[in-house]
């Protein structure tokens, strides 16, 4: 472990904002998001988590899969990879689990993502610890914790006047290769813990699946997309073609989309499963803490990673953690 | 040299034969105009309109028949009625109002058309091209534009206790009475925050709660509550909550048809404002003069204690945004949406937006792609906003909802405004449709 | 993480459409040649995968490879025209190219289905993906018990593939039951539900299996009538379906509780769909 100065760090940031594009917590008309940050001076220093999570980062809101032209009878496809290395800084821990959620799903498990796992290849994630845990998080309840490493390249903890640094990996090593920073030798300091819910069995979740307790807390849901777009684990996505302006040329989308929503599983000819609220919010909280390490492993943990963005973000209150403590009971 | 792209929405009995006398006068009319005949310029609603200039057209006229020489008799008043409604909302978002015109021209006016026509393409030409586009820099400038807001307004709620009380009192009745199967109304969740709650039995009633942070808007549960899905027993009668603001919109929905009066037992509360999360009044309170509900069924709390002058006029951020330039506002407009993630938490905590399949999330990208970039969230934004006009209330939940901060009620609020000075017309104080809406039947809902 | 190693799962391969019949009322069988590199990714599939079909400019859609590859080499899809993408492929004709990815899904175990009689049982549209099954059978005659094959439809305007229903009845030990929910004049067949026509029929459940596909309701009310008649819903197989936007087991749509129709399925036997968290209904 070494000591990295405020001073030094701030270069170091600077230095790295330099060559290739540095995404950073800034505050982007009063709301704070992890947002590209031409130099160090852009960072919002302070405790709180972004609104969004990392996963914009890495499974962007819309993203082109190929181009398609239309020329006469022939039809020309291209893939559209992206491409281009990116830092992220000040990741919280509770993102880069959700990283680690999502890449259960594009990368370990087949097939591969291309789109995915070439942006997780090109981006180096500096976490950075809590100090302490806010008012709707519960990450340590998930199996995580405010000072938790795992995701993480390179990862910083506060001290009075600079932070702690650990190198995680080879990435992490790479970016760091024009350092030389003192060695840090002391203990790390400690975050304060929020009081640990009391969660239900994961294989236990499957028996609460027709209890009355879901059209109840359900029916104050306005069936938004909110839920699904902040948190750093919900990865569904719809694909389409759409018309470029110049005629024959199309490009095929992919872009977020939520359970949440009423027409989710419409079939074409009308058929409209989880017509009802209860059906949805069951099938996203079912999907978080069940059916998704069911069907990508995740060495049977739940897919979510307690930062309570959803608990802060929903307009009607609907309370992640309120569910879990009635199954918990 | 720049040459602008027009497109002219000509109407086949007027407008588009005067184009032909035009033409056969061998006037000489610019070559840019594109013509579309339609059958009526009624038929040019603002949807294809916005749609058009998305498209990359730098200027659309629009020309019909004169006024009372309409072939379908009044067609073209409903051009008349909500194109200046459009054009007002296109210039708020920082479109030129010069690239939109609406004009009357009959089948022998060749000259007129002409004349007409070479003076919207001189016009549009001196703009230059549309730029519905921003560079990122600009969008971080805009951003860090924050428009003036009202001063904070401290305030207390007045006797939040009595109207807990005297609404658990009537729900108890109602419910025990059975002549209501539900209430929708307010409590404090286990982590202390104000939701909306729905209470089916008598002994749950001290669940609801009254509170300065009751803000949410509960009739936009009504829709679906009173035509529940899957063949589920539809409730006799649904007892609501609701404020000065929010009782609005019960008369919009009845006018609407969305359901009947008589399905609702509206528990109107006599309303000192909503809190904003800091202590202060909500901009939509402060600039508000209703105290008590257009629509109740019962009024909780004393209306002869309460002060029936807003403290604050209008919102100020309008008055600037109208003061910028045409420029100035679409980097803002721009700017703000770049943020917006299309959640649709606006649009649904609203209780008018309730299409079946909402035009801007159709399956076949009609009116806007799928993808959450900054066209089609400009679209979608000035579209609902254009689908409110003359039915918005102005509880403002949307802009409370949005997770980004993006001052979408400017956009409601502005065409609220419109409204008002062009048909005198406030939503929701009576069960009447919006005036830019026609009823096919040639029958209003009276109130 | 080597850029080069990927494939695209989301590419898809050219194929050619060589012909276009109508199969019933509003539904289209298209004929396709996969070009280049798609023949070889489609060289073996087995009844019961299904594929994604572009219609380039709309968006794709998944469908059920209706033929068998010995008889190709070409992939049958069967278009029922009721959506967005579905209008579009409506559209074509010889010689547009549209674009096909798969072979997706899990298939039926037509190895566990030898020395066994087999019941299919197809109502409407969901009859294209048991058409494999059928050729699979015809062809390997021997390797097979007996083929009973129950077929229905609303009306006889929408029955699919009226004309293989020669070459099937004409196979040795099989037999073809038809029926329609609205006669019209000229039908002088079974008339009534395809329950009614499966309690008709009563065929025995020894040393057997059914192979169902139509809409949902159809296959749950099929299901309780084949309990009734001692089957096993072991050993009744079924092919659901799903709105899809991947078919790769990542964009999340298609779940019934904790399974993926596209990975995990679309076949399943009874006893599985009757075991998942939520209903396909």
């Amino acid at each position: 472990m070494n000591i990295i100065t405020q001073p030094q760090l701030v270069s170091w940031l600077d230095s790295i904002a330099k060559e290739r594009p540095l995404i950073a917590p800034r505050n982007v008309a009063g709301v704070l998001l992890y947002r590209p940050v031409e130099n160090s001076s852009e960072i919002a220093w302070g405790p709180t988590r972004p609104l969004m999570s990392v996963k914009d980062v890495l499974f962007p809101p819309t993203e082109r899969l190929l181009t398609i032209e239309k020329v006469g009878l022939e039809v020309k496809l291209t893939d559209t990879f992206p491409e281009g290395n990116v830092v992220v800084f000040g990741v919280r821990p509770c993102d880069a689990r959700g990283m680690q959620v999502l890449d259960a799903l594009f990368i370990d498990t087949e097939p591969v993502d291309p789109y995915y796992a070439r942006r997780r290849g090109n981006t180096t994630l500096i976490g950075m610890a809590c100090r302490e845990m806010g008012p709707s998080c519960f990450c340590t309840s998930m199996g995580g914790a405010p000072d938790d490493t795992s995701g993480a390249d390179i990862f910083l903890t506060e001290l009075p006047g600079g932070f702690v640094l650990q190198v995680l990996t080879e990435k992490g090593e790479a970016l760091l290769s024009e350092l030389s920073l003192a060695g840090f030798y002391g203990e790390l300091p400690k975050p304060s813990y929020n009081r640990p819910l009391n969660l239900v069995e994961r294989d236990a979740w499957p028996t609460h699946f027709n209890d009355e307790y879901w059209e109840s807390m359900a029916e104050r849901c306005l069936s938004c997309r909110i839920c699904a777009y902040v948190c750093p684990t919900c990865r569904c996505f719809a694909v389409r073609d759409e018309a470029l302006l110049a005629p024959g040329q199309f490009e095929r989308i992919r872009c977020w989309d939520s359970c949440a929503g009423e027409n989710y599983r419409r079939i074409a000819g009308g058929h409209k499963p989880r017509a009802e609220k209860g059906e949805r919010l069951r099938n996203r909280f079912m999907c978080k803490f069940y059916y998704y390490s069911e069907q990508y492993g995740l060495d049977k943990t739940v897919a979510c990673t307690g930062c309570g963005r959803c608990v802060d973000a929903c307009p009607v209150s609907v309370d992640i953690t309120e569910v879990l403590a009635e199954f918990g009971r | 040299m720049y040459e602008p792209k027009i497109i002219a929405f000509l109407c086949t009995w007027c407008s588009y034969t005067g184009a032909d006398s035009a033409g056969i006068a061998r006037l000489k009319s610019p070559a840019n105009i594109r013509a579309i005949r339609v059958p009526c310029s009624g038929r040019v609603s603002p949807e294809i309109i916005m749609r058009t200039f998305d498209q990359g057209a730098d200027g659309v006229l629009v020309l019909g028949c004169h006024i009372g020489e309409c072939h379908y008799d009044t067609g073209n008043h409903r051009t008349a009625k909500r194109l200046p409604i459009v054009q007002a909302l296109m210039e708020f978002a920082g479109l030129d109002p010069q690239r939109l015109r609406l004009d009357w021209v009959s089948a022998s006016e060749g000259e007129r058309f002409a004349n007409i026509t070479n003076e919207f393409v001189d016009g549009v030409r001196a703009l230059g091209p549309v730029r519905w586009r921003v560079t990122s820099n600009q969008l971080r400038a805009a951003c860090e534009r924050v428009l003036p807001s009202i001063e904070p307004v401290e305030y207390t709620a007045s006797d939040c206790a009595g109207k807990t009380e005297a609404i658990r009192a009537r729900v108890k009745e109602l419910l025990s009475s059975r002549e209501a199967d539900c209430a929708i109304g307010y409590e404090v969740s286990p982590r202390g925050r104000t939701r909306p709650t729905f209470v089916y039995r008598p002994e749950d009633v001290e669940r609801l709660v009254w509170n300065p942070d009751c803000t949410h808007n509960l009739t936009t549960y009504l829709r679906e509550k009173l035509h529940p899905e899957k063949g589920k027993e539809t409730p006799k009668k649904v007892a609501v909550v609701v404020k000065p603001c929010d009782s609005r919109a019960i008369n919009v929905l009845v006018a609407e048809n969305a359901f009947e009066r008589e399905q609702v037992y509206a528990i109107g509360v006599v309303c000192d404002g909503i809190a904003d999360g800091k202590g202060s009044l909500q901009t939509r309170c402060a600039t508000c003069a209703e105290r008590i509900p257009f629509v109740y069924d019962t009024l909780i709390g004393d209306p002869s204690t309460h002060d029936t002058k807003p403290s604050s006029p209008v919102a100020p951020g309008i008055a600037q945004l109208s003061e910028s330039t045409s420029a100035e506002r679409m980097e803002f407009w721009l700017s703000q949406f770049d943020r917006c993630i299309r959640c649709y938490a606006c649009r649904q905590a609203c209780p008018m937006c309730d299409c079946p399949t909402c035009l801007y999330e159709r399956d076949d990208s009609t009116w806007v792609g799928m993808g959450i970039g900054l066209n089609e969230k400009r679209t979608f934004h000035l579209g609902r906003a254009y689908h409110l006009a003359g039915r918005c209330i102005g509880c403002n939940e949307c802009e409370r909802v949005c997770p980004m901060n993006i001052p979408i009620g400017y956009l409601n609020q502005k065409l609220v405004q419109e409204i008002e000075n062009t048909f005198a017309f406030r939503a929701g104080l009576t069960p009447v449709v919006s005036p830019i809406v026609t009823v096919l039947a040639g029958e209003y809902k009276e109130g | 993480m080597n850029d080069t190693t990927y494939q695209n799962p989301m590419m898809p391969y050219l194929g050619k459409i060589t012909e276009v019949r109508d199969l019933a009322s509003e539904i289209k069988l298209f004929r396709v040649k996969m070009l280049n590199g798609g023949s070889q990714a489609f060289a073996d599939y087995k009844p019961g995968q299904f594929a994604f079909v572009s219609a380039f400019g709309y968006g794709e859609a998944p469908f059920g490879i209706a033929n068998v590859p010995q008889r190709g080499p070409y992939l049958d899809f069967a278009v029922n025209r009721l959506g967005n993408v579905t209008t579009a492929l409506h559209e074509l004709g010889d010689g547009d190219l549209i674009g096909v990815r798969g072979p997706m899904g899990n298939w039926f175990p037509m190895e566990e289905f030898r020395d066994k009689n087999l019941i299919v049982i197809g109502g409407g549209i969901g009859g294209a993906p048991l058409r494999p099954v059928i050729q699979h059978v015809l062809d390997h005659r021997a390797e097979y018990g007996h083929l009973t094959i129950l077929w229905a439809a609303r009306h006889p305007s929408l029955l699919v593939f009226t004309d293989e229903y020669d070459e099937w009845s004409a196979a040795p030990d099989i037999e073809l039951h038809l029926t329609v929910d609205n006669p019209d004049q000229q039908w002088d067949r079974n008339v009534g539900l395809i329950t009614q026509l499966l309690e008709k029929v009563a065929p025995s459940p020894l040393n057997a299996v059914t192979i169902t596909c139509g809409p949902p309701v159809m296959i749950h009310f099929v299901g309780k009538l084949l309990e009734k008649m001692s089957f096993d819903p072991a050993q009744n197989y079924v092919t659901l379906e799903a709105r899809m936007h991947c078919g790769l087991g990542k964009c999340g749509r298609c779940n019934l509780g904790e399974k993926l129709v596209c990975v995990d399925g679309p076949v399943f036997t009874m006893k599985e769909a009757g075991e998942l968290l939520e209903s396909f209904l």
